[in-house]
């Protein structure tokens, strides 16, 4: 059981690392439902969540069918239909993002060591992992200038988040409060940033955040 | 069928309405047996509600939206003071409470106070809605009507709770709802740049107000850990003061005291009229309910809170006049005295703590007395006034004073209730505002046997109330003269016709109330003296010298009503027979008069403004004629607030200097943006864990 969460863990490290250095859109949305999916799976393989009521499983269910394939697809389609032929014009360079991407991996085993947190035993890594993947979708959403690519920064953040969730909680819980408040915190954040995604695509004729300045006063 | 149905369907559904909600729990169990007085009061609560409600479903038949709000809403509102009189001998019996979402608990209880502050809410609500019928006339405007409708009843429902919150959180929840409400009802015509500023002035004061209110909330519950009101009084004497001063800013720029009445007069003419008579009539009152209550709550005896009360009120008083005098518009006016008048009950309030900081019981009793009965009084002729004001602007479509006149021949019913109003509040008998006012004098006439720092005030007070009542009636007499006597300014005023009934009904009903409450001042004294039954605090007033000087106030106004009749029997008399001819007023014998040679309002004014000018800020622009051939001349003039100056040019202008340094910060980069929020979660971190 372990070696199965030490590998999904190691693939959305993997992930993370991977969507730092991509450059087409279509690959990041790839391996965002990649994420998305292995992120929900990981909370039903811990030990601790083996006794989980029907009720949870429903609601890790509902978890991989949004976070695999609901999000991804909306997004699949925002791109089709903004038809955006241009790849990323990145303000930091894809190396330099994915030398960055190390450092924060480095950096979150440093600060999961700080903290102190009481973590159940054999969940240390969750925490890790929950970091570097938070703050890679910091990372991402300073880094890049397309609307699209914030929301799938935006959408690690959440994952991070999530599993941050996952790693803290020792017991099974029968209320997803949290959790499903996530997910419909990310549902309404990708409808919003397709309306705005439309509506710069459709008053500037590209999706460029940049475009937004001169939305200030 | 339907009906066999139907008690067993209603029985389930009232438990399961209990189950979901849980049943309001009486606060005192002993009482349990008693819960007819709670229980037809929440059915008026849900009336209003209902009544409010209903237009959001109804909208699209305008005549049956308007219809059916007034009439539950006014249903309502007497059920509401059917259950005040029902449960008046035992007040405590009506109170209830809800637990909140496990933290909280939302109590309700109800005293001689608050009874005494819900008699205006119920009385002159229900009279501002069917006036809505009159003046919400555009069925286009449906929705926005029935919006309009929606909030007024939260305000009403809002207003309600407030004067019977008995702990913190259940305060200021109903305290924001009359705000937000009163707000939304301010912006009905929010299309126009002005009444989109006077919202937006208003939400600020309104918000910065319940800021206060909650600071002070905070200090108490630091000292006393409690968020009960009955707790606070034992917090420590040195916090009290603090704690009343935080409170009195807090409920002084609900109430529109002077320097805190900038709100007044924009959101007045801003807002539709019987909305301005609610606001202006009731609402601003819960500003001194709350003033009232907190003092009685912290029991505080010391006699610089009274004297603080009282400075303001005389200068707020004093001031609000003053600028009524130089207002051209006719709600803007009617809106500083409001603040006039709202001066006038902190000046009997004042008047009452140092009443009770001296220990002298007839002066605290009639200080107290003069100040609640003067809300009563002031939101019965102030909504009269305000709705007739609004009946000048529908009918003639201006606000402006010089730009209407001769409208007493057109609006005959307008006009005399306008005058009442107007005699009302300019305390005079044998109307309403000589009583009250009459109580606050009486009240500063027993400061008169101390010493210092008292005499020296109360002196003050006497003279100050008689200036504003001299103010007043020079002012009023100016709105009358220049807007219902003369002749028309404009074709506007000379096509002015009166309303339909919906209009003159209130109006009416209001000036018999002020005509009642002076010829019969005896049982409205009382009234104001039961009002404050329940005030441990006060000591017990000798109902032999209040009886006396009921009778005596009765007698006079009496006196004075006959005289006047008296005085039309001879006239009437003497011009018997005699051939009366009518010509054009202010005809004087000109052969070609105009409508332009009367006076005008500011022309009227200007001696008496002039005289207090290091207090009011006189703008003028003149272009005088020269040479032979002159241009064409003008004159225009303005008067300004010096607190309204003081404000923009003393605090906005060097915040908006300040803040617009700031602006780089608002660059609309969104990646730094998100590093702003990185930036803010590391300074956090650093903090917590460093």
């Amino acid at each position: 059981m372990k070696n199965i969460n030490d590998m999904i863990m190691v693939v959305i490290l993997l992930s993370v690392l991977l969507s730092l250095a991509s450059s087409r859109l279509i690959t990041l949305i790839k391996i965002m439902a990649v994420q998305g999916f292995l992120v929900s799976l990981l909370p039903l393989l811990l030990e601790h969540h083996s006794s989980m009521g029907s009720g949870g499983l429903i609601f890790f269910q509902v978890m991989i069918l949004t976070k695999g394939i609901l999000i991804p697809v909306l997004l699949y389609v925002a791109l089709k239909r903004i038809a955006i032929q241009r790849e990323i014009e990145p303000i930091i360079g894809y190396h330099a993002s994915l030398f960055a991407g190390l450092i924060i991996i480095l950096l979150s085993v440093f600060i999961t060591d700080r903290l102190h947190l009481a973590v159940p035993s054999g969940q240390e890594l969750i925490l890790t992992t929950a970091i570097t993947t938070m703050s890679a979708g910091f990372f991402l959403m300073m880094g890049r200038k397309k609307a699209i690519t914030q929301v799938i920064g935006y959408l690690m953040l959440e994952n991070g988040i999530f599993l941050i969730g996952t790693a803290l909680i020792k017991h099974f819980h029968t209320v997803y409060m949290v959790e499903f408040g996530l997910l419909l915190d990310l549902l309404v954040g990708v409808m919003v940033m397709g309306i705005i995604l439309h509506n710069i695509n459709h008053a500037f004729d590209d999706i460029d955040t940049d475009l937004l300045n001169r939305l200030k006063d | 069928m339907f009906w066999g149905i139907a008690p067993s369907v209603k029985a389930r559904l009232n438990t399961a309405i209990v189950l979901e909600i849980g049943l309001p729990v009486l606060a005192d169990n002993k009482k349990n047996d008693n819960q007819e007085p709670m229980n037809i009061f929440l059915l008026a609560l849900a009336m209003i509600l209902v009544g409010g409600a209903l237009p959001l479903l109804t909208y699209r038949w305008f005549m049956l939206t308007k219809c059916l709000s007034v009439g539950v809403t006014t249903i309502g509102c007497i059920t509401g003071f059917y259950s005040i009189f029902s449960a008046n001998a035992d007040p405590a019996s009506l109170a209830w409470s809800w637990p909140w979402l496990h933290v909280f608990t939302l109590a309700f209880t109800f005293d001689s106070l608050s009874f005494f502050f819900l008699l205006p809410i119920f009385l002159i609500c229900p009279l501002a809605a069917i006036y809505s019928c009159f003046y919400f006339e555009r069925a286009e405007n449906s929705l926005r009507t029935a919006i309009s409708y929606f909030f007024t009843n939260i305000l009403i429902v809002s207003m309600a709770l407030v004067t019977a919150a008995a702990n913190m959180p259940t305060f200021a929840l109903v305290w924001e709802i009359m705000s937000i409400s009163s707000y939304f009802l301010v912006m009905y015509d929010y299309e126009k740049t002005t009444t989109r500023a006077a919202g937006y002035l208003y939400f600020l004061f309104a918000q910065a107000g319940a800021l206060l209110i909650f600071a002070s909330f905070g200090v108490i519950f630091s000292h006393s850990g409690s968020f009960d009101f009955a707790q606070a009084a034992t917090i420590p004497e040195s916090v009290k003061l603090m704690v009343f001063l935080l409170a009195f800013l807090g409920f002084g720029s609900k109430a529109g005291i002077f320097p805190l009445h900038i709100w007044l007069p924009h959101a007045h003419p801003a807002a539709p009229s019987h909305i301005s008579a609610i606001m202006s009539g009731v609402m601003i009152k819960m500003g001194i309910y709350g003033i009232l209550r907190f003092y009685f709550v912290l029991g505080a005896t010391d006699i610089r809170l009274g004297q603080t009360v009282l400075v303001f009120g005389i200068i707020s008083g004093l001031l609000g006049v003053l600028y009524a005098l130089g207002k051209h518009n006719i709600k803007r006016l009617l809106a500083y005295h409001s603040v006039e008048n709202i001066g006038i009950i902190l000046m009997g309030a004042g008047l009452g703590m140092i009443g009770v900081a001296q220990g002298d019981a007839v002066m605290a009793g009639f200080g107290f007395a003069g100040c609640l009965l003067h809300v009563l009084n002031h939101s019965i002729f102030k909504s009269l006034l305000f709705l007739g004001a609004g009946a000048v602007i529908r009918r003639t479509g201006t606000s402006h004073v010089d730009q209407l006149g001769g409208l007493m021949k057109r609006m005959p019913v307008t006009g005399k209730t306008f005058l009442v109003g107007s005699v009302s509040i300019s305390g005079l008998p044998p109307f309403n505002g000589f009583v009250s006012e009459f109580l606050v004098y009486f009240a500063a006439f027993q400061g008169l046997q101390y010493s210092q720092s008292t005499l020296l005030l109360t002196m003050i007070a006497i003279i100050s109330l008689a200036v504003i009542g001299g103010l007043a009636s020079f002012c009023f007499t100016k709105v009358v003269g220049i807007v219902f006597l003369g002749e028309p300014r404009t074709e506007n005023a000379r096509r002015a016709t009166e309303g339909g009934w919906a209009m003159t009904v209130p109006m009416v009903l209001l000036a018999g109330a002020c005509l009642v409450i002076g010829i019969f001042p005896a049982s409205f004294i009382k009234l104001a003296f039961a009002g404050l039954a329940d005030i441990t605090l006060l000591g017990q007033v000798n109902t032999v010298l209040v009886a006396t000087i009921g009778a005596h106030l009765a007698l006079g106004s009496r006196l004075f009503l006959a005289i006047i009749f008296f005085v039309v029997l001879c006239r009437k008399l003497l011009y018997r027979g005699k051939e009366i001819t009518e010509g054009p007023t202010w005809g004087c014998g000109f052969t070609r008069p105009t409508a332009r040679i009367q006076y005008t309002g500011t022309s009227y004014a200007r001696s008496v403004v002039d005289f207090f000018r290091p207090f009011v800020l006189i703008r003028e622009t003149e272009v005088r004629l020269q040479k032979i051939f002159p241009k064409r001349t003008a004159y225009t003039s303005r008067v300004d607030d010096i607190a309204e100056a003081a404000m923009i040019y003393g605090v906005a202008f060097p915040l908006l200097a300040v803040l617009r340094k700031l602006r780089w910060i608002q660059h609309g980069n969104v990646q730094l943006y998100i590093g702003y929020i990185i930036v803010a979660i590391l300074v956090l971190l650093l903090v917590l864990f460093i």
